[in-house]
């Protein structure tokens, strides 16, 4: 179905490999290159496919479930042209997506995304900086996250609360992980590679196609696996890790079973505070929460540091 | 033609399996004297019969030095290529092609062809990934391997084109990776527009060059501090 300018990508749980029975697949035929009519059929096999498989369909905004132009993901970051629904297609292909069959066009515009975020902001990869962390990425993807968070009082509002609980516990959960995982990502000169073999990279003329090569190796994992990259690379982060792991998968569990998942969806708004489901998830969210603060503010690791320098403003 | 411009390489190319007959035998009348570096472009469409009649009359080719030029999508048996070594070179491929576009593909075809040496599209490259990552990438890992390359531009369409304005850019963000081996322009010029061909890609492969190309005026002009 897909050809060397169009690439079907998921997103979502399928992406972040955590697809449970009630997931939604999240989808969109990405197009890179000469406008034809015919992608619109494209989409409508994709849909079709979908539904046929009986899986929950994209969400109500409209942000998947259709065709996507590289166009405006390469060219609008930042400014008024960088929509809600731009700004999330371009974070989500970068943390959380996958393509199906073909991917040349999912590659060219990945790269054309991460090149864009690295050239334009050279300077953290002199030499001479004091920390390599990528800026500009990690600002929007900071962006994203504060947006996610406002969307939510935005659903919260205009579906009059209609199922509140079960994206409130998202938030908490799966939308931080992917928000976490970029943060990692782009900290990750410093925590995945040596001293010797960064200077090496840094000197090189090279710096910035070197980073985004980097950068893709990086995304190329799921949000759980690049947390896993970064813990088991210092010893001293596997009781953090435990208590991550083991929460989220509890998490995991809860919307896996078809009886809590719908228990979830049907919760009034007003009732999370009272029902016994929602507090044992609440307090999933709270060991979650605790074990990324203890995780994002280790001194030994250097996380500490970059976390003051470049998480707080 | 070649020779009115004082232009000291070429490649002679048989891209539909029907030039291949009159160029072989074209080749052994033809007055090459005034090339440095000749290379041959292979048919790039075969089937099993017709690779093997055409790898058997490569061996008697005027001159067995000539690099061949070939795209691993042709190929069906890689055992007979493997017989021509480092004669051979393989060519990475633009968009449309199922394999030889990227680093990683190209690593399978050099894996069945360990002697082969490498003719770097960069035209294909920079279609494939306009970033030049890929490009890059591609050179880091075959540069020892080069023989000669391949200057274009790829258009929508995947057709050879003149250089753009944004494609010189491009090229140039890699150029320095380049080492001294002959340039092939597949660029489609008339004969009175091929100097000024020239120029644009001199401007966009030799880091050395401080004139700048203007796409107005098409020409190169001095740095001003250089005047």
């Amino acid at each position: 179905m897909t050809s060397e300018d169009t690439s079907v990508v998921v997103f979502g749980s399928l992406a972040r490999d955590e697809f449970t029975g009630g997931s939604d697949i999240d989808w969109t035929v990405l197009i890179d290159g000469v406008a034809n009519p015919k992608h619109l059929d494209l989409a409508r096999q994709v849909r079709s496919l979908v539904t046929s498989l009986e899986a929950s369909p994209p969400g109500q905004e409209g942000i998947f479930g259709n065709m996507a132009f590289s166009h405006e993901i390469i060219h609008q970051i930042g400014g008024e042209d960088d929509t809600n629904s731009n700004t999330t297609k371009r974070i989500l292909l970068i943390l959380e997506s996958r393509p199906i069959g073909r991917r040349d066009a999912f590659d060219r515009v990945l790269n054309q995304v991460l090149s864009r975020y690295i050239a334009e902001d050279a300077r953290f990869l002199h030499h001479s900086a004091r920390f390599h962390v990528p800026r500009f990425l990690l600002n929007d993807f900071a962006r994203y996250w504060r947006t996610m968070a406002v969307d939510f009082a935005y659903k919260r509002r205009s579906r009059a609360g209609k199922g509140a609980a079960i994206r409130n516990l998202k938030l908490r959960m799966s939308r931080k992980l992917i928000f976490v995982s970029g943060l990692l990502a782009c900290f990750s000169y410093h925590l995945l590679i040596s001293d010797s073999e960064r200077s090496a990279l840094l000197s090189s003329p090279e710096a910035s196609h070197e980073f985004v090569r980097h950068l893709r190796r990086v995304f190329a994992q799921t949000p759980l696996e690049i947390l896993a990259a970064i813990i088991n690379r210092h010893e001293n982060l596997r009781p953090v890790g435990a208590q991550l792991f083991r929460a989220y998968d509890d998490f995991l569990g809860a919307l896996s079973d078809e009886t809590q998942r719908k228990h979830l969806d049907s919760l009034a708004h007003g009732d999370e505070d009272t029902d016994s489901l929602f507090r044992q998830l609440s307090e999933c969210s709270r060991t979650f929460r605790d074990a990324l603060l203890n995780l994002f503010f280790d001194e030994p690791t250097g996380l500490g540091q970059l976390t003051k320098i470049y998480g707080v403003f | 033609m070649l020779s009115d411009e004082d232009f000291h390489v070429v490649e002679l190319s048989a891209l539909r399996l029907s030039e291949w007959t009159p160029l072989v035998e074209a080749l052994k009348t033809l007055d090459l004297s005034s090339f440095r570096y000749v290379s041959i472009h292979l048919p790039s469409l075969m089937d099993r019969s017709e690779e093997r009649l055409v790898v058997k009359s490569l061996h008697d080719l005027e001159n067995p030095k000539w690099p061949l030029i070939l795209h691993p999508d042709t190929v069906t048996d890689f055992g007979l290529w493997r017989e021509l070594g480092d004669r051979l070179c393989i060519e990475n491929m633009d968009k449309r092609k199922p394999i030889g576009r990227t680093e990683r593909e190209l690593e399978s075809i050099f894996q069945q062809l360990p002697d082969a040496r490498f003719c770097f599209d960069i035209g294909h490259a920079c279609q494939v990934d306009p970033t030049m990552n890929e490009a890059y990438g591609i050179l880091k890992c075959y540069r020892e391997k080069l023989e000669q390359i391949h200057v274009s531009e790829v258009n929508s369409l995947s057709k050879h084109d003149v250089l753009s304005y944004s494609t010189i850019q491009s090229f140039r963000d890699i150029a320095h990776l380049i080492p001294n081996v002959p340039l092939i322009l597949e660029t489609p010029v008339l004969q009175d527009q091929m100097r000024q061909e020239v120029n644009k890609v001199r401007f966009a492969l030799l880091p050395i060059i401080t004139e700048i190309w203007s796409p107005k005026d098409e020409i190169l002009a001095p740095l001003a501090s250089n005047q």
